[in-house]
């Protein structure tokens, strides 16, 4: 198999000589990290939109699934070109992204490409032969093919060939080499960012442990390293990568967790993996390599479930179908393994450990992103090219069943359009959003443009609302990701929301408080803030009555008819115990729009069965990092 | 079906290809072309497998290794002649494809390689001036309003160009050259339309409608997006030429190569 593997290199190697090169090189300031090619602003002053987590065709999954388009036209359609999706179709972002990280599976980087485009008489594999076969024979054989690979990863036996690192090693050079110096051809500090990355694919018994990593550097530093497998790793071994690469090339990177929502319990997990009580040295590490978690993709919403929340009305948002079980469903979900799953009760775990070991493995932001395996990275309801290429736009793509070839119980339409990834810079470079990321002033949407502004401090009021308010904010406070340190009074937040102006009207901003009360519990609280309407939406029971509902199910239409353009407020929490460790998040609700299943079935004139078109209805939403209060006298931590 | 461990190895593979050869021949009664039995390495040859074997381990190679380069050379051209004796190209995707990529770069090679002279280039950039202009850039104020009514109340109430107060929102009350595609993201593509409507300088305007709400609109400036001159955009204008250049080569060899043939696809 061995000799497979070398087959496969030597060809790869033979066709890589034999291709075209692209001509023309990028300039010593697209090479770069960005830092000194651009004025910086006083502070960040309009959130930059990106998406940190997308997929080409040098994804052993994506190109299986069909993708045709590469990282070039990633980062052509990201900023704003006109591409041909792989099955035909013209596409096209209605509003460009600021910046884009392509994220392609480390484990056997072009490996479906390399085996797809193999003589066949070279493959000696069994199982590869039947994949190279199902692939050849058409789209739904290959998915087929791709989704026996995704549950072989999942359950550790893949062909040896694919598994064997020393082989794949060289492919893998030219392919990360390559696709850096795309990435540089198309970086352009001040207005369009391309930052490099990969995705670590950890998975244990198909329980979902991946992380986005994503570099500072330009491509004269990640020349010098290749993405680490995930593959029978740790992510304790990722995180020694990580630092193996800092302390090498003098660079800096982060990783982001994400979907959560399928990992049965053990992304977010009380103890170390495998048990045993969190050590200090563990948390510390965690806090300091992962400082974001992707809350929302098109996998499901990760932020909480009505299991763990049942008083917060709103959430469980995007949770049905990926709550069965874990990502490939070999195995069920059972609700004990919730709390290990919501990136909520994560937020309440860090603050119980922090309070027992001084260090919290969880103080981190949010962001939004696709996960697209299509090279398209839209997150947007009304252009939702799909989750791979299997499920581009066609009219069968919402009714059918999406289970990774395994088990029953995920449909099309319990897929979300995706989200997107808001960041705070001062300018739109490497180095300014990188670090933005790692001061966790950085927020998550489902898609929706919304611009959401957070500072926490002890003087602010609603007398602050001038022309100056954000310098202010800066200034007598902290912004979203920032830390509070006890001062014996009640914090105060200064949020502003402003709704996307090609979008939907907002309902209302909530603020959610989680902390560690005196018996050393965790504990939660979602407080409406501000709505529209205030004077008519009287709260009853303590709640805001609904919004209401626009929405034309038939024609997938509404109006801005309810719902505010602006809500803002300077709130100050009315349960603030002295001493107390909190942690609070702002989440904006829109007013309820149709979802992409609407578009598609209105587009295809799709029959659809009632319950799927209620539920093509949603409150779209953001989430901004928390803002951290923590105890007078500073007890360690990120 | 299981097949026994012996059917899978290569040995057995060429034994039965090299019997199935020799009945194929006996069958037709045909000597083999002597001519195409012959393999003539030239030093020429011999030294491109060399350049081949130190692009790939940065090293020129031994004399030992050389030798084994060209043994695998010559074992891989017997291989290669005798497989396309046998018919082995046929219905092979990968050859096809293969085959058909090459084909594409051929009709490409030379815009591949061409350095286009700055001539050629000027008139590029003049021919596709849509591909290189800038941002056009906007000078505005402007106030909001959340209903028409207040908007237009406010618009009457104006007297000899004072600005109007407007409602709060945290939207920027005058931007300075901001470029199109930023001031569609601040305030949305329905605002922006609006605008292009109105004439520069000409006071106060409204109500313009918005994702938000109403505006008053004072524009200052509108300054169209210019052609930069080729100096300062030499390597995107070259790049450009180049991909479409290569693009239409070979959708031009297609045509003329497709021209020749009679096409029947069955309904």
């Amino acid at each position: 198999m061995k000799m497979v593997a070398r087959g496969l290199a030597a060809l790869a190697l033979v066709w890589t000589l034999g291709g075209c090169e692209m001509a023309g090189d990028a300039s010593p300031e697209a090479k770069g990290d960005g830092t000194g090619t651009v004025e910086l602003a006083e502070f960040p002053e309009r959130p930059l939109w990106g998406d940190t987590h997308l997929h080409t065709d040098n994804s052993i999954d994506a190109f299986g699934f069909g993708t045709r388009l590469g990282p070039e036209e990633a980062l052509r359609f990201a900023s704003g070109e006109e591409v041909t999706a792989t099955t035909g179709m013209k596409a096209k972002l209605a509003r460009p992204l600021d910046f884009l990280v392509i994220a392609d599976h480390s484990d056997a980087l072009g490996a479906t490409k390399r085996l797809y485009e193999a003589p066949r008489l070279m493959i000696r594999d069994k199982t590869l032969l039947r994949w190279y076969d199902m692939m050849h024979e058409g789209p739904q054989q290959s998915q087929k093919a791709i989704a026996e690979l995704i549950t072989a990863a999942a359950n550790g036996n893949l062909p040896e060939a694919l598994r064997d690192q020393s082989n794949a090693e060289k492919n893998t050079r030219e392919i990360w080499q390559t696709h850096l110096d795309t990435l540089d051809r198309f970086n352009r500090p001040g207005k369009f960012t391309a930052l490099a990355g990969f995705e670590y694919t950890l998975m244990p018994d198909g329980n979902n442990l991946h992380r986005v990593v994503m570099f500072r550097d330009g491509s004269d530093r990640t020349k010098q390293v290749l993405p680490y497998p995930g593959i029978e790793s740790t992510a304790a071994g990722l995180w020694d990568y990580m630092d193996a690469y800092e302390q090498k090339t003098g660079g800096k990177v982060l990783a982001i967790p994400h979907n959560s929502n399928v990992s049965n319990g053990l992304m977010f997990e009380l103890t170390m993996p495998g048990g045993g009580a969190m050590t200090a040295d563990y948390a510390r590490r965690r806090a300091k390599h992962e400082p974001v978690v992707e809350v929302t993709q098109i996998k499901g919403d990760s932020e909480a479930h009505k299991y763990l929340s049942p008083n917060d009305e709103f959430s469980s948002f995007g949770v049905e179908g990926w709550e069965l079980g874990n990502l490939p469903l070999t195995h069920r979900s059972t609700p004990d393994m919730f709390a290990g799953n919501y990136i909520r009760e994560a937020l309440k775990r860090g603050l119980t450990i922090e309070q027992k070991i001084g260090v919290n493995p969880y103080a981190f932001g949010l962001v939004g992103s696709t996960d697209s395996h299509t090279s398209l990275a839209t997150g947007d309801e009304n252009n939702f090219f799909g989750k791979h290429t299997g499920v581009e736009p066609r009219p069968g793509r919402v009714m059918e069943p999406q289970n990774l070839g395994t088990d029953a119980g995920r449909f099309g339409w319990h897929y979300l359009a995706g989200g997107y990834a808001a960041v705070w810079a001062r300018a739109n470079t490497r180095a300014e959003i990188f670090d933005a990321f790692m001061r966790r002033e950085v927020y998550a949407t489902t898609g929706p443009r919304m611009v959401l502004r957070l500072f926490g401090g002890f003087d602010f009021s609603n007398n602050d609302w001038g022309s100056d308010w954000v310098r202010n904010g800066y200034k007598r406070g902290v912004p979203m990701g920032g830390q509070l340190a006890d001062k014996g009074k009640a914090p105060t937040f200064l949020i502003s929301a402003l709704k996307d102006p090609d979008g939907a009207n907002l309902d209302r901003v909530q603020v959610v408080k989680g902390w560690v009360d005196a018996s050393g519990k965790s504990q939660e609280k979602v407080y409406d803030v501000v709505w529209s309407d205030m004077a008519k939406r009287k709260p009853v029971g303590g709640k805001v009555p609904a919004v209401g509902d626009t929405v034309n199910r038939m024609a997938a239409t509404y109006t801005n008819s309810i719902g505010a353009a602006e809500l803002r407020t300077a709130w100050t929490d009315p349960d603030y115990v002295k001493g107390q460790r909190a942690f609070y998040y702002v989440r904006v609700l829109e007013i309820p729009t149709p979802r992409w299943v609407l578009f598609d079935m209105v587009r295809f004139k799709l029959k659809l069965p009632k319950d799927v078109i209620e539920k093509g209805v949603a409150q779209e939403r953001a989430y901004s990092s928390p803002i951290w209060l923590n105890p007078a006298k500073p007890a360690g931590g990120a | 079906m299981k097949l026994p461990g012996w059917t899978g190895e290569p040995l057995v593979h060429f034994l039965l290809g090299g019997a199935l050869l020799f009945a194929f021949f006996a069958w037709r009664g045909e000597p083999v072309d002597p001519a195409s039995r012959t393999i003539e390495l030239t030093r020429a040859d011999q030294a491109r497998l060399a350049l081949n074997f130190e692009r790939v381990m940065q090293r020129p190679p031994t004399d030992a290794e050389l030798d084994a380069v060209i043994d695998q050379y010559l074992r891989e051209e017997v291989l290669y002649r005798e497989a396309l004796r046998l018919g082995l190209d046929q219905n092979d995707i990968v050859v096809r494809r293969r085959l058909t990529q090459k084909m594409d770069e051929l009709a490409a090679a030379q815009a591949e390689t061409a350095a286009p002279t700055r001539e050629e280039l000027q008139a590029w950039l003049k021919a596709h001036p849509e591909r290189f202009v800038t941002e056009a850039r906007y000078s505005l104020e402007q106030r909001w309003y959340p209903d028409r009514d207040t908007a237009k109340a406010a618009l009457a109430r104006l007297h000899g160009g004072a600005a109007p107060a407007g409602e709060a929102i945290d939207l920027p009350p005058r931007v300075e050259a901001m470029e199109r595609v930023r001031l569609v993201e601040t305030f949305g593509s329905t605002f922006v339309e609006e605008v292009d409507r109105i004439k520069p300088g000409s006071g106060w305007h409204g109500p313009v409608a918005s994702g938000f709400g109403f505006h008053l609109v004072r524009l200052g400036k509108r300054e169209l997006g210019a052609v930069p001159p080729l100096a300062t955009i030499r390597d995107q204008v070259e790049d450009d030429w180049r991909l479409s250049t290569m693009r239409e080569r070979k959708q031009e060899a297609y045509r003329l190569l497709r021209q020749a043939y009679r096409i029947k696809v069955d309904k």
